[in-house]
């Protein structure tokens, strides 16, 4: 039996996690392309003509994926280990995609508020009929793949945070930071001109480090990538950034809220800032003279 | 400290019920302007440009009341669940800080023991008169939503047209000038009597919409540029669920919440915050009840309302019925609506129409 995933979206959550956790237990997995013009202009076809880019886009991984393979996993996201939420609109993916495709999806909803993660798995792994000691080692080997990377990742911040090229923070959701095409690879472009990209998901919170930097508004959100976002730009500061660029997909409604504070956190600190919004008509010229102008500044 | 002077997020014609509630705690009012085009845009030039539309508006009806002296906002979060409302407060106080208003911005969660505490401590007032000022208030919030009830029903019966208009208006004018409770049985009195001598075609057959959608934008009448009444005169039947008091029975009794849920499980199976799933009950309701059309109302981009459209469709699709949604910003003109709702009447008519055959 192959399980089909969509790159997308809610994939960028946990890279790789699922993945691994459906190939311990024996299944194939298919996963869709990386996002590319044609899968984007499935999903704009489709989509709700005010729904945020980073939805079309995974409208489009999902009907790429249709008829290809023998279920859809699409899970409802609701609340991690913190009881913060997800976005509202990873609550009703499910439910629209059924709607969507002919392929039957596979769900389960996730909401630690009321159930820990791993009973949650081991009721996934019910519906696919297997017993409980496979299913804990596929999530044993789906946790430790995710361990090995976040480590990585921290290794890779360290590095990056010592080099003497310009520093970027490049701030933004992980499904538009690691999708490149929907980020029109802003990573490369910076690369290109002389910058050091960095990804706000790759710095790591350290908690007994003393944390010097004072917030410029206290506020508390309810979103568990709102809350990360702005503890990671305080842990960040503490550092020698030189500029920091934010990254939106179009009509997103967290992002509205949160770049208010974001922007806010950034100029107390008199870090140069830049907003930039994406969608399906965003012209790589653009960016890149945004881009460029941006470099200029610093 | 200063005096404070309040103003408050202007809702419909729920406003003169707030203001009342305010008065008689012995606070000085300033209500907040009554939405128009101005206003809308004042608003939207100093808002977050992706933030959505009632927060926009509400901001823009603050500014007047700000220019003649008013130096308190009071502001309701967490009305919406999982949804932006939660923020309203905060960005708003911040956008206006920014714009240089000196003001005291009062943020509280929609819990009776949160609502108690903040009123209390700006006030000063005795628990005895808060408990008489919500009394009243619930009193005008209710008469309130009564005659916009009867009005639906009155307005494309009315023989001579635009009457029952006339005398809404005239009622609310008269029911914001009210100040004392006991004078309010009186005026109750008056106004259902007045509304109940309108010359009306008792048995006339005529199309059923409803209007579902988000909150806000479906129970105010200046930002949904008339729609019910645009409707009523055309020689339609509009009803609509969602009202303040309907919201509060929700807060109220969760098991509410539950039996949405249970009568949607085939469509939605999770909260998606705000009114979302509500909309799609209320239409599967109207559909059983044999309705003729349904209105979606949302502010453009509502995440909740965004998220819920397609399944809309879907039923729409599915049991034939004609749909209508209308997103509204601050770019949506009054011509561009028009339009649309007339085709719309047209769509509904046939749809009647060959329902009797």
């Amino acid at each position: 039996m192959t399980i089909g995933i969509p790159q997308a979206l809610i994939y960028w959550k946990r890279p790789y996690f699922w993945e691994t956790f459906f190939k311990t237990l024996g299944f194939k997995v298919l996963l869709s392309p990386s996002t590319n013009k044609e899968i984007v202009e499935m999903g704009v076809k489709v989509a709700d003509p005010e729904t945020c880019f980073s939805n079309k886009v995974y409208w489009g991984h999902l009907l790429w994926l249709d008829e290809k393979c023998d279920l859809i996993f699409v899970p409802r996201l609701k609340a991690n280990e913190e009881k913060l939420e997800y976005c509202p609109k990873f609550f009703g993916l499910p439910d629209l995609a059924k709607i969507l495709v002919k392929t039957p999806i596979l769900t389960e909803t996730f909401d630690e508020r009321k159930e820990k993660f791993e009973k949650t798995l081991e009721k996934l792994g019910k519906k696919l009929k297997k017993n409980g000691k496979e299913i804990k080692r596929a999530a044993e080997a789906a946790f430790l793949k995710e361990r090995g990377l976040r480590e990585e990742e921290r290794q890779g911040f360290f590095k990056k945070i010592q080099s003497k090229k310009p520093k970027i923070i490049l701030v933004s959701h992980p499904y538009n930071l690691y999708d490149d095409y929907v980020n029109l690879r802003m990573k490369e472009k910076l690369e290109k001109l002389g910058a050091e990209p960095i990804f706000i998901d790759e710095i790591p919170i350290s908690i007994n480090q003393s944390n010097q930097h004072k917030s410029a508004s206290n506020i508390k959100f309810h979103w568990e990538f709102g809350k990360e976002i702005m503890e990671k730009i305080s842990q960040v500061l503490n550092y020698d950034i030189t500029g920091a660029i934010e990254i939106s997909s179009f009509a997103c409604g967290c992002d509205a809220v949160i770049k208010e504070f974001v922007e806010k956190e950034f100029k107390q600190n008199k870090i140069p800032f830049l907003y930039l919004m994406i969608d399906e008509q965003t012209g790589e010229a653009g960016i890149q003279t945004r881009l460029e102008a941006f470099m200029d500044t610093i | 400290m200063k005096k404070p002077i309040i103003t408050f997020a202007r809702w419909g014609n729920y406003t003169i019920a707030f203001k009342t509630l305010f008065e008689q705690l012995g606070l000085e009012v300033i209500p907040p302007e009554k939405t128009n085009s101005q206003t809308i845009a004042e608003g939207a030039k100093i808002a977050p440009e992706m933030y959505c539309f009632p927060m926009k508006v509400t901001l823009g009806n603050y500014l007047p009341a700000l220019k003649k002296g008013a130096n308190t906002i009071f502001m309701v979060q967490n009305v919406g669940g999982s949804c932006r409302q939660r923020y309203y407060g905060v960005i708003q106080e911040k956008v206006l800080k920014e714009a240089g208003h000196d003001i005291n911005f009062l943020d509280f969660r929609a819990a009776p023991k949160d609502i108690y505490s903040a009123i209390k401590k700006i006030s000063n007032a005795s628990f005895l008169q808060i408990v008489k000022a919500a009394r009243f208030f619930f009193k005008k919030l209710r008469l309130i939503e009564k005659i916009e009830k009867m009005a639906q029903y009155y307005r494309p019966r009315e023989i001579e047209k635009g009457m029952t208009d006339k005398i809404l208006t005239e009622s609310f004018s008269k029911l914001e000038e009210l100040k004392k409770e006991k004078d309010f049985p009186k005026l109750k009195r008056e106004i259902l009597k007045k509304l109940s001598e309108i010359k009306i075609e008792k048995n006339k057959d005529m199309p059923k919409v409803a209007l579902v959608g988000e909150i806000y934008t479906v129970c105010d009448p200046t930002i949904n540029f008339e729609v019910e009444s645009k409707l009523g005169r055309e020689g339609i039947e509009v009803h609509r669920e969602m009202d303040i008091t309907y919201h509060l029975k929700k807060l109220i009794f969760p098991w509410k919440d539950w039996i949405i849920q249970r009568k949607i499980n085939p469509y939605l199976k999770s909260t998606v915050g705000g009114h979302g799933r509500d909309a799609i009950y209320e239409m599967l309701h109207y559909i059983k009840e044999d309705f003729d059309g349904i209105i979606h109302l949302l502010p453009m981009s509502c995440m909740p309302e965004i998220t819920v459209r397609p399944i809309l469709e879907k039923i729409h699709q599915e049991s034939g019925i004609p749909f209508l949604s209308l997103s509204l910003d601050e770019q949506t003109a009054e011509a561009g609506i028009d339009t649309r709702l007339e085709a719309f009447i047209d769509v509904v008519r046939n749809h009647h129409k060959k329902k009797k055959l």
